[in-house]
């Protein structure tokens, strides 16, 4: 994941979602918007000044066997005074003996014509380790840049260490993050630092993110602290809020207002903003976005069983769920097969299994860990469940 | 929300299948009312609970099966789904449920209707609904709705899905053979492959084992469907 200024945390519980709500399905979304930008003018430390933009992002998600594959892409663009196009590439892969455990690998590139800070492209790379849990979780990752800006190269490292939490509808997010830049002159044209440049500096940033979800809404709200330290320390607040309202299936209205800190790691200054876009999905029905935890299977097979006079009964087919989640989580299975009554899951042989008789027919049905939501099964087709998640069809012959 | 109180609402909820399951008269008439004790528990809204009987009993007064209708009002109970929600979840229910039994007509079994209702959830155009019961008149068409409908979910292009399954059926396929299309492709897709690619080969596979389209037209039952 790359270092984003403010939206540390953001950027980490939104890519979260999508990465690990690896679902069957490929998807693609193009966002659509106008902005508007005030930042730094170079050469005067106070002036600032002001660009209507134009932004064009797309974000696309490809399921392998077994990791996820992640590109995004954006273009902003303002004539004379900004333009800026940006990559990412993120291999999500979860651990194969611990499903709570997730590795993201990625790789990122940028080229921009700043009138504010200058004319270059960047390239950085990172690492990331998750914790996901059903209701809590965690990272810890470093990532490292390299950055060109009118001629002169510089570079930043990063490492950020993170803990979220769900409260029913609330996601809560903290953390820290630290990095150690020779891109002085970001620093510079922010009016952070003195005139005279410095060779290096570092900077720490303490995040707190608070996103409310109802359904495909959401509604969040970040703030964060940057302590600067370079020939003197300096303290930096920025406020950040955004929201995506889902009109259909398809089509979202996205908005973010606020101050973004100037990102070193992506070569990107500091900027305020108000963004005002639209969201276009692609590709097959979209679903809900939710945090998959668990790696869950419903299998069927027959059985032939025998009386009490040892007589062959008729076969008879079962239903087999087997779900790999911690063992001290509590896992049930509901459905029309159960009259949508849960029946809780046993732990056997370092998985939870329930076996249950099902008719023929069609079915639907979910598995839930702990308070978490609903999920299909991942190995059958997924449909909306008409109270904005999602349930599992499987057809039984 | 609480487990004691899920487990009260679970309790409920069955209160409410017996209820409508198990004592048609009771909901046959419009605007039946359950006993309030036992649905006050399942949705403890007053007004979305009653507002939730009345679309069952209404749909049950049309002559719209009551099964499906509660089964869904159970998952957004078992969902902890807000009561408002369920009521429009089960309003919507009945509304596809009376769309299939116009489509799947003249006189198509409770099980073709859910099946049918399920089609039309997962997006199926009205218009193919049709085009399968064309296919087979006088069978059953529980089978292939249900194989259509898994196709669809999993991303296969509706009109590809149809065309391959009514062909199937217009070449005699039994209803084993075409759930097992089904089954054959969910393993494809599980192994990587894209959806519509599995079910181009699984279909020919299929394919290959019925009898000729002339000599399904002859071997084509005509006694009507269980």
């Amino acid at each position: 994941m790359p270092r984003r200024g403010p939206p540390l945390a953001l950027a980490a519980l939104v890519l979260f979602g999508r990465v690990v709500g690896a679902q069957s399905d490929p998807v693609l979304r193009l966002d659509a918007g106008l902005a508007t930008i005030q930042q730094p003018a170079i050469g005067t430390v106070r002036g600032r000044e002001t660009s209507d933009a134009a932004l064009l992002a797309a974000f696309w998600r490809r399921p392998l066997e077994r990791s996820t594959l992640l590109a995004s892409g954006n273009l902003t663009y303002a004539r004379d005074s900004l333009a800026a196009i940006q990559g990412v590439a993120v291999l999500s892969t979860p651990w194969r003996r611990e499903p709570n455990l997730r590795t993201d690998v990625g790789v990122a590139g940028a080229s921009f014509s700043l009138r504010s800070a200058g004319t270059g492209g960047n390239t950085n790379a990172f690492v990331r380790q998750h914790v996901v849990r059903t209701d809590d979780g965690g990272w810890v990752g470093g990532a490292m840049g390299r950055t060109r800006r009118d001629g002169v190269p510089s570079a930043t490292t990063s490492t950020d260490l993170g803990l979220w939490r769900r409260w029913r509808f609330l996601y809560g997010s903290a953390s820290v993050a630290y990095q150690h830049s020779t891109d002085w002159l970001l620093l510079y044209t922010a009016g952070d630092l003195d005139a005279r440049a410095e060779a290096d500096y570092d900077l720490v940033d303490l995040q707190f993110v608070l996103q409310a979800r109802g359904g495909p809404h959401d509604l969040t709200l970040s703030w964060t602290r940057r302590r600067v330290f370079a020939d003197g320390p300096i303290s930096l607040p920025a406020l950040q809020g955004s929201g995506t309202f889902q009109l259909t299936d398809r089509v979202a209205l996205l908005a973010t207002v606020g101050r973004q800190l100037a990102d070193p790691m992506r070569g990107l200054p500091q900027a305020d903003l108000a963004m005002a876009a639209v969201r276009v999905s692609l590709g097959p029905q979209p679903l809900p976005v939710m945090p998959r935890a668990v790696i869950a299977e419903a299998l069927v097979h027959t059985e032939v069983g025998t009386d009490s006079s040892g007589a062959t009964m008729t076969p008879r087919a079962i239903l087999e769920i087997r779900v790999e989640a911690s063992d001290t989580a509590a896992v049930t299975v509901a459905g029309s097969f159960s009259q949508w009554e849960p029946i809780p899951l046993r732990w056997e042989e370092g998985v939870w299994i329930a076996r249950a008789p099902i008719e023929r027919g069609t079915h639907r049905l979910g598995v839930r860990v702990g308070n978490g939501p609903w999920r299909a099964p991942r190995n059958l087709a997924r449909v909306r469940d008409g109270f904005g998640g999602e349930s599992g069809l499987l057809v039984v012959p | 929300m609480m487990p004691t109180l899920s487990s009260h609402m679970r309790a409920a909820g069955v209160a409410l299948v017996g209820l409508m399951c198990g004592a048609p008269l009771v909901v046959t008439a419009p605007h039946a009312q359950a006993p309030s004790q036992a649905i006050a528990l399942a949705i403890p809204d007053a007004k979305a609970r009653q507002a939730v009987e009345r679309e069952i009993a209404r749909a049950v007064s049309r002559g719209l099966p009551s099964a499906p209708l509660v089964a869904k009002a159970m998952e957004g109970i078992t969902k902890q789904a807000a009561p408002d929600r369920i009521r429009s979840a089960v309003a919507a229910q009945a509304q596809r449920l009376e769309q299939a039994r116009g489509l799947l007509g003249p006189t198509p079994s409770e099980a073709e209707l859910v099946s049918g209702a399920e089609a039309l959830a997962a997006g199926i155009p009205t218009a193919m609904l049709k085009q399968v019961r064309a296919a087979w008149p006088a069978q059953s068409v529980v089978m292939p709705l249900d194989v259509l409908t898994e196709l669809v979910a999993r991303g296969v292009p509706p009109k590809q899905a149809l065309e391959r399954v009514v062909t199937l059926m217009r070449r005699g396929a039994t209803p084993v053979q075409i759930a097992g299309l089904g089954a054959a492709v969910q393993a494809d897709v599980a192994a990587g492959l894209a959806p519509d690619a599995a079910l181009e080969v699984r279909a020919r596979g299929v394919m290959s084992l019925l009898p000729s389209p002339a000599a399904a037209a002859a071997l084509a039952p005509s006694g009507r469907r269980p």
